[in-house]
């Protein structure tokens, strides 16, 4: 028996097959480029199975990249179950379609978002369980009130009588029940689970080499293909090269829709697969393997060079975007306006600080390259295993591709090596679809580092210029902001409105400051080179701009720049932070000569986040000793994890602010593996302080709860060049600092 | 097609290859589905691939399947039996890892240093490997122990 529940707040799926099983749609970010029809009763992306042997069982639609997913969604579904965290098994779960089955069930694991926005979702499911199962109990034991009963660990005891129940042996009559409207949830005081430092279910099968990535699936008959990309972005095959004797095929394949790919056009070809009977001979031919490529007529102007000319001209003069209109890349947008005109306030300041920023493009470089595993069946079935972020969009290619019906098509998702946005895309996927239609057998198509670099969807490059007014108090009275850099959006055939590319502007709108007049703009940068979401996309670019300006007016109004902030900032949430990591950073003991601090604030993803950098050394060489980070994403589910990703998002965040950037030549990237992007090493790992400001007394509803994957790298590359300015008196406003750094052996 | 008997985890595997220059990595990745070895980079800048070969640390990247015969070769499944080396207890008692892809060539190359009778604050300053989640704080904890 199937029974459909619809509230305001949540949809549930009861079942009774094999004990008791709720099944309910936990809320994902809305499809990037398409909203998509909202959830029906039947579409159901997550269920809690307990069985009648007691076990419980979650299965997770989100993937898991390291940033424990899974253990935190285990997490809340214990509190309010009322059991031991221990006793729930994570399952990962696909976007298994209802029917009939409309696309998109699972989740797409994007945007700091899995913890945040199933938060309240799965306190409602598993409330509502508890309820139905001691229900069951009540019936069982024949007393109708409800306070006589209570739940210790998953065992209702009914007090009257000392009876005591497990919700196994109620689980069979639980399902035929209705799931009640309001289950109490359990109070914020006392918490067992949610807000606790417990162990991440994944930790174990990742120390003795168990735990399973996408490049680690291996099918019976499986064979192996590597892919070979034309180096230059924008060429395409000039003719099929000839296989290779000891080869099994080599598979031309085509540009799919759907993703990051400049002005590449789906279905051109633009590189081909080499097919063979093990990665490394296969990798070997491809790499002999002679091919022809067809350069695209622009490709002498596919620099840097012209890039960071394009974008110099556009900061001056732009056009700007018309309702309507074609708005080419080129077009001006309009992100933010005052009522009273910016420019010409700067008439009135008494100092004007003028400053160009410019970031290149960045690599995601996850450590486990692009691979993707199809077992295909034409006209029967296509398995496809993915380290995918995004198993509901994977699906949705795979139909398209195939033509076959999504009950044919099944998605499984492995661990990801590292997503960071990167295996939000589904390129690679498109690829070993296309290559297991070509040779009919179970196929794993592997990406060498060299590719993987060479073919990413980057961080955009951006140029922004700002323009800032100081009155004679030094207080701010006209920003003005411009960031020039490629649409991420539309890139993937996005319409853009009046604002241009909200991936493009997060983090430069809405700031918290006393800035007076302001007028905050973006030109979408006319640049082919594929871009896409690098973990805190727009915010790991504007929050470099504007608290590298903040700082630079901070000096200009010979202000200590962490008071300077103090005095300007409007939201208490964000004074709170900045005094916390203030304090966590020692920013008011002195320093000996030689070492200096930084500090920068922003948000992302619905949080807060500031960080006071320590560093010393000198203009040729620098050391970082110590940052700290302070958060406040309303509420944390899991501490541990919360500190293991700011931790993370710092190194990330030096990697990139320190040595990222790829360069670009006839459209071909430039940096082809991590001995020529450098990235910090253990031994040169900073001390890391970590702060999460405290979880609410009695947490509300009305109070969104913010992200914490993405949130240790925005502020990091500001915090980071606020300190070198101290320390040297430079202010470096071009990333990377060290941009021809490179990295030796082992 | 050279054919080769190679010590893994204690036992012996015959492997056939094209040529005696195929990297173990490849051999044990491909040809033995022992997958807990990752290639990273394949050019001896990451440590992903870390094995021990008679007890030195090796990577496995380029390191060719013919120089291994003879030789005993442990990877992170041959490591101990349930996670019992003090390297894999330490990971998890400072729950090290996050997408966890480096680990298993983290934890190779401190049982390495473990094996040639370093520790603590030696072992640390020995660990190289890259990570991109950048656990390396936790790593560095983790170490401190051992």
């Amino acid at each position: 028996m199937d029974t459909a529940i619809n509230s305001s707040r949540r949809k549930f799926l009861v079942s009774s097959a094999g004990g008791f099983a709720l099944g309910f749609v936990l809320p994902e970010l809305l499809s990037i480029s398409e909203a998509d029809a909202a959830a029906t009763g039947t579409q159901v992306n997550t269920w809690l199975n307990i069985g009648t042997d007691n076990s419980i069982t979650l299965t997770v639609g989100a993937s898991e990249m390291g940033q424990g997913s899974f253990s935190g969604l285990a997490q809340i579904m214990a509190e309010d179950l009322m059991v031991d965290f221990a006793r729930i098994a994570t399952v990962q779960g696909g976007p298994t379609l209802a029917n009939p089955a409309p696309v998109g069930s699972a989740i797409n694991t994007v945007g700091s978002s899995v913890t945040r926005r199933n938060y309240w979702p799965l306190r409602d499911a598993a409330a509502s369980a508890r309820e139905m199962l001691i229900q069951a109990a009540m019936a069982r034991v024949g007393d109708a009130a409800r306070a006589n009963f209570s739940v210790t660990n998953g065992v209702i005891e009914h007090a009257p009588s000392g009876t005591t129940l497990t919700y196994g042996a109620v689980a069979a009559a639980a399902a035929l029940l209705s799931a009640p409207v309001n289950a109490p949830l359990v109070p914020d005081n006392t918490f067992k689970a949610i807000g606790r430092p417990l162990r991440r279910v994944d930790i174990p099968a990742k120390v003795d080499g168990s735990a399973k990535y996408g490049i680690d699936v291996r099918l019976p008959g499986m064979v192996y293909a590597v892919i070979k990309h034309c180096p230059n972005f924008g060429g395409k095959l000039a003719a099929t090269p000839v296989k290779p004797s000891n080869m099994i095929a080599v598979v031309p394949v085509s540009v799919a829709a759907g993703t990051g790919r400049g002005t590449e056009t789906t279905s051109m070809v633009n590189a081909v697969a080499v097919v063979g009977s093990n990665t490394w001979d296969t990798w070997q031919a491809a790499k002999r393997l002679s091919v022809k490529w067809t350069l695209p007529p622009n490709a002498s102007a596919l620099n840097d060079a012209q890039f960071l000319a394009d974008a110099q001209r556009l900061a001056t003069n732009a056009t700007p975007y018309v309702a309507g209109g074609a708005n080419p890349p080129g077009t001006l947008y309009t992100v933010e306006a005052s009522a009273t005109d910016a420019k010409a306030a700067l008439a009135n300041s008494a100092k004007v600080v003028d400053a160009t920023y410019t970031l290149p493009y960045v690599a995601h470089a996850c450590m486990e390259v692009l691979s993707c595993t199809v077992d295909y069946v034409p006209g029967v079935k296509c398995d496809v295993y993915a380290p995918t972020q995004s198993a509901r969009s994977v699906l949705a290619l795979v139909v398209s591709l195939t033509g076959l019906k999504e009950s044919q098509i099944k998605i499984n998702t492995t661990y990801l090596g590292g997503g960071l946005g990167r295996k939000a895309e589904t390129d690679f996927v498109s690829q070993a679809v296309q290559v297991a239609m070509a040779v009919k057998r179970p196929v794993q198509l592997f990406w060498p580092r060299e590719e993987d670099f060479t073919r990413d969807q980057y961080r955009p490059m951006a140029l922004i210029h700002a323009k800032v007014g100081l009155d004679v108090s030094g207080n701010v009275n006209a920003w003005t902001y411009r960031n020039v850099s490629p649409s991420i959006l539309g890139q993937r055939g996005s319409v853009l409105g009046a604002k241009g590319d909200s991936q493009a502007y997060e983090a430069s709108q809405d700031l918290p400051y006393a800035f007076g007049a302001r007028l905050t703009e973006w030109v979408s940068h006319p640049s082919p080179i594929p871009v896409g979401f690098w973990r805190s996309v727009g915010a790991s670019i504007n929050t470099f701009g504007v608290e590298s300006m903040i700082d630079e007016l901070a000096a200009a109004a010979r202000a200590d720049p962490y008071d300077f902030r103090r005095r300007r900032i409007t939201d208490p949430r964000w004074l709170a932070v900045l005094d916390a990591a203030a304090q966590l950073g020692n920013w008011s003991t002195p320093l000996p000569k030689g070492r200096a601090r930084g500090i920068a604030i922003g948000t992302a993803f619905g949080s807060i986040v500031a960080q006071v950098v320590e560093i010393s050394g000198s203009t040729s060489a620098i050391r970082i000793n110590r940052v700290a980070v302070v958060i406040d994403c309303y509420l944390s589910v899991n501490p541990d994890s919360v500190d293991a990703q700011l931790v993370g998002g710092v190194v990330h965040g030096l990697n990139a602010a320190l040595y990222g950037k790829q360069s670009f030549s006839q459209g071909a990237a430039q940096s082809r593996n991590f001995n020529r992007s450098r990235m910090i090493r253990p031994n040169e790992m900073p001390q890391v302080l970590t702060k999460i400001m405290p979880n609410p007394a009695v947490s509300d509803r009305s109070i969104a709860i913010g992200g914490v994957g993405e949130l240790g790298v925005p502020t990091l590359a500001p915090a980071l060049a606020n300190a070198y300015f101290k320390l040297t008196g430079v202010r470096q406003r071009s990333l990377p600092f060290f941009p021809n750094a490179t990295m030796g052996g082992l | 097609m050279p054919t080769y008997t190679l010590n893994v985890n204690g036992q012996n595997r015959t492997v056939t290859v094209s040529d005696g220059g195929m990297p173990l990595l490849w051999v044990l990745r491909d040809l033995l589905n022992l997958t807990g070895t990752k290639y990273g980079c394949g050019i001896e800048v990451c440590g992903a691939c870390t094995v021990l070969v008679d007890g030195q640390r090796e990577h496995s990247c380029v390191f060719d399947v013919s120089s291994a015969v003879g030789k005993n070769v442990v990877t992170i499944e041959g490591l101990s039996a349930n996670r019992s080396h003090p390297a894999q207890k330490a990971w998890i008692d400072n729950q090290v890892p996050q997408c966890g892809y480096c680990q298993p060539g983290m934890i190779m190359t401190v049982a390495g240093a473990m094996k040639a009778g370093h520790r603590g604050s030696e072992i640390q300053s020995e660990v190289k490997n890259l990570c991109v989640c950048g656990t390396y704080q936790r790593i560095k904890q983790a170490i401190s122990s051992l």
